[in-house]
């Protein structure tokens, strides 16, 4: 792929403070007009990864296209064709949302009629028409996040990177909030997309999971979950359901056949031994005093694939 | 793309305003700070200190004695309503605070007098306040007793003094130019000091570093909107003067305020630096108090620079507020112009230019 087809594509991209070593030689390309997800524990580098890509740091080593541009030696325009969404509400309380549309419109450049005309737009992309004079410290928590949405897209950047856009904010407005990132990405935006929530993940196109500054996998959802390292081998994944699943997952988890085990709804998913049978499984459940279970294959989730290959990493 | 670093401006000038008219606490601040000062520094201060309680042990009892007491007290600086009998007794009252001088007149007062010899009284002066006792001091130079007033002076010389200026000698006259650089200095610093670490703290300093603003365009945006409120400031405290306390300006008024323009530059980059460096608000407020202490106190605008130690007054020099207050008094009191203050406006010039250095130095490094 080249850079028609690509928003970004970094090669060895690294940052180091000192001693540490933030980011260490990156490699990802995103798609044009993809959802791609940026995922990693906290700490793990993906803030400085974004920083350098805003344009905001200076690569170590290593090179960064975005948009085109180098963001080593014209960092101007990629700020220019870039929005930015950041973790926690950084616009001014104290302005009403149209004041704070009209100076960041202003920062980057639209003037007048053209300003007018895309505070308009994004006003109405993203429904803000009641609340146009309200300031935006009263505003709550889901709607500061479609202000701060608006105002990344007010100068029709082609990028938007969007750092835990959905951190503390209701499931009602979560899933308001993808629903226009999949209209923005219909509409040929591309969309960086940093999450903790799984689901979230999901609805990536793509993700790139990113552990102790090193990238570890990449792929498409479906990728990363056929993974030989998240179902080695000999082992295959059951969903177990039983009337209660924590004291389930209490009689199966120690069991010496199991070897990884969690709750996802309301089922026990284990990942065991191939050669463990049902009947092993369902004598540990049963000595447990649980009845009325039934065991099923399932496919591993996303947090499996992050949980198995971050323990096969930790683990020497 | 080519970096323009005065991008974005105006944005900013104009969202400073709005965030200005909208912080009640600041504004309350800049408008009711000047109000309070003046009035504090031109009704509490007075150097000419008058009215000084205090008590007299008559052993002479005699009508020159009386008269003496009489004329003292007629000079306003002292005030004798309380008697005593015995000196003990008077100089328990000056420990205890409810007099500051004591006088003993002698037995035998009346007469030295009529024979003119030197008659001799006994003074008890409480020094634990230098100004009060400075005055009480000197009030007793110009008296004389006996019938003969004008008892002539044992020196050669008759110095005839002129007073400059302010020829009566008035506090509000020495004290609010002075005040008008104080109450810029302090405004104008903490105002701009909370600007950058109030962005910083609220995140929206991130998402003006990831837009193209320029360095130079959120630098000058936050800047311009204070010069505007720094002629109010000084407009405010020079009405308050002129009409409080009929403080008039001497010199030149559109001077005045060109003169002090790199003071007032000066101080808000030194706001603006302290915004940088400083990690919160409080941190911010702190510092800013730190830095217009000494200012106070040295810079001349309550005690005279001359009397300070050698090194104080060289450290006085590089204190902005120094070069302010002289070129304040020079313009508002003594009618100077720039040909007489033009070494204090290159100091603050230079000191400004500096603190603006500074302050650009120490901005955020990812806004280039």
């Amino acid at each position: 792929m080249n850079e028609e087809t690509l928003a970004i594509r970094t090669t060895g991209l690294t940052k180091r403070f000192g001693e540490f070593t933030a980011v260490d030689s990156l490699d990802i390309s995103v798609r044009r007009g993809s959802i791609f997800g940026f995922l990693g524990p906290n700490g793990s580098g993906k803030s400085t990864c974004i920083r350098m890509l805003a344009g905001l740091l200076l690569p170590t080593s290593g090179t960064a296209f975005v948009n085109g541009f180098n963001v080593a030696k014209d960092p101007e325009s990629v700020k220019s064709t870039i929005g930015y969404m950041s973790q926690s509400f950084a616009l001014y309380k104290d302005l009403s949302v149209s004041e704070n549309l009209d100076f960041f419109g202003e920062v980057y450049g639209l003037k007048n009629e053209r300003l007018r005309k895309r505070k308009d737009d994004v006003i109405e992309l993203l429904a803000m028409q009641p609340y146009v004079d309200r300031r935006a410290g009263i505003l709550s928590g889901g709607w500061r996040q479609r202000l701060a949405l608006a105002s990344a897209l007010l100068h029709e950047p082609d990028l938007v990177f969007l750092d835990e856009p959905t951190a503390g904010i209701d499931p009602v407005a979560r899933r308001d909030l993808w629903n226009l990132l999949f209209q923005l990405a219909a509409e040929g935006k591309t969309l960086f997309v940093t999450t903790h929530y799984m689901d979230e993940a999901e609805r990536c196109d793509d993700i790139a999971y990113i552990h102790m500054s090193r990238l570890m996998v990449r792929g498409t959802p479906i990728d990363l979950k056929s993974l030989p390292e998240v179902s080695p081998e000999g082992t295959r994944r059951l969903a177990v359901e039983c009337p209660s699943p924590a004291l389930g997952l209490a009689a199966l988890r120690d069991q010496p056949f199991s070897l990884d085990a969690t709750l996802v709804e309301s089922e026990v998913h284990l990942l065991v031994h191939a050669n463990t049978t049902d009947e092993e499984i369902l004598q540990a459940v049963r000595a447990a005093g649980l009845d009325d279970v039934s065991i099923r294959p399932t496919t591993p989730s996303l947090e499996d694939v992050f949980v198995s290959l971050t323990r096969s990493l930790n683990s020497p | 793309m080519r970096a323009n670093p005065f991008r974005g401006l105006s944005a900013v000038a104009r969202k400073e305003v709005k965030h200005l008219l909208r912080d009640r606490a600041s504004l309350f601040m800049a408008v009711l700070m000047p109000v309070i000062q003046v009035c504090l520094y031109g009704y509490a201060i007075d150097f000419d200190v008058r009215h000084i309680p205090a008590v007299v042990v008559d052993f002479d009892r005699t009508r020159e004695s009386r008269e003496y007491i009489q004329r003292l007290h007629a000079t306003e600086y002292i005030d004798f309503d309380t008697r005593a009998d015995t000196e003990g007794e008077a100089v328990d009252m000056l420990r205890s605070g409810r007099a500051r001088v004591a006088v003993v007149v002698p037995p035998d007062f009346a007469r030295n007098v009529a024979a003119g010899r030197r008659a001799q009284i006994g003074v008890f002066v409480d020094g634990s306040d230098s100004q009060v006792s400075l005055r009480a001091r000197t009030a007793f130079l110009g008296v004389q007793a006996g019938s003969d007033v004008r008892v002539t002076t044992t020196s050669m010389v008759d110095p005839r003094i002129t007073v400059l200026f302010n020829p009566n000698s008035r506090t509000a006259v020495f004290m609010i130019p002075g005040l008008i650089g104080l109450v810029l200095q302090i405004v104008l610093t903490a105002l701009t000091s909370s600007s950058i670490v109030r962005e910083r703290e609220q995140g929206s300093l991130e998402q003006l570093m990831v837009s193209p603003v320029g360095k130079f365009g959120l630098i000058l945006g936050k800047l311009l909107p204070f010069l505007v409120l720094a002629a109010g400031e000084m407009l405010l405290i020079l009405c308050l003067g002129y009409f409080l306390f009929d403080v008039r300006v001497a010199g030149n008024f559109a001077l005045l305020f060109l003169l002090s323009f790199p003071f007032i530059v000066g101080s808000l980059s030194l706001g603006l630096f302290i915004s940088a460096v400083a990690q919160n608000q409080a941190q911010a407020l702190q510092l800013s108090i730190v830095t217009f202490m000494p200012a106070m106190l040295i810079s001349g605008f309550i005690f005279p620079r001359e009397t300070m130690p050698g090194f104080l007054q060289l450290l006085s020099s590089v204190i902005p507020l120094t070069h302010e207050v002289n070129i304040l008094r020079g313009v508002i009191v003594r009618g100077a112009g720039y040909g007489e203050l033009w070494p204090s406006f290159t100091a603050l010039f230079a000191l400004s230019v500096l603190l603006l250095a500074a302050a650009s130095a120490k901005f955020p490094k990812s806004i280039q």
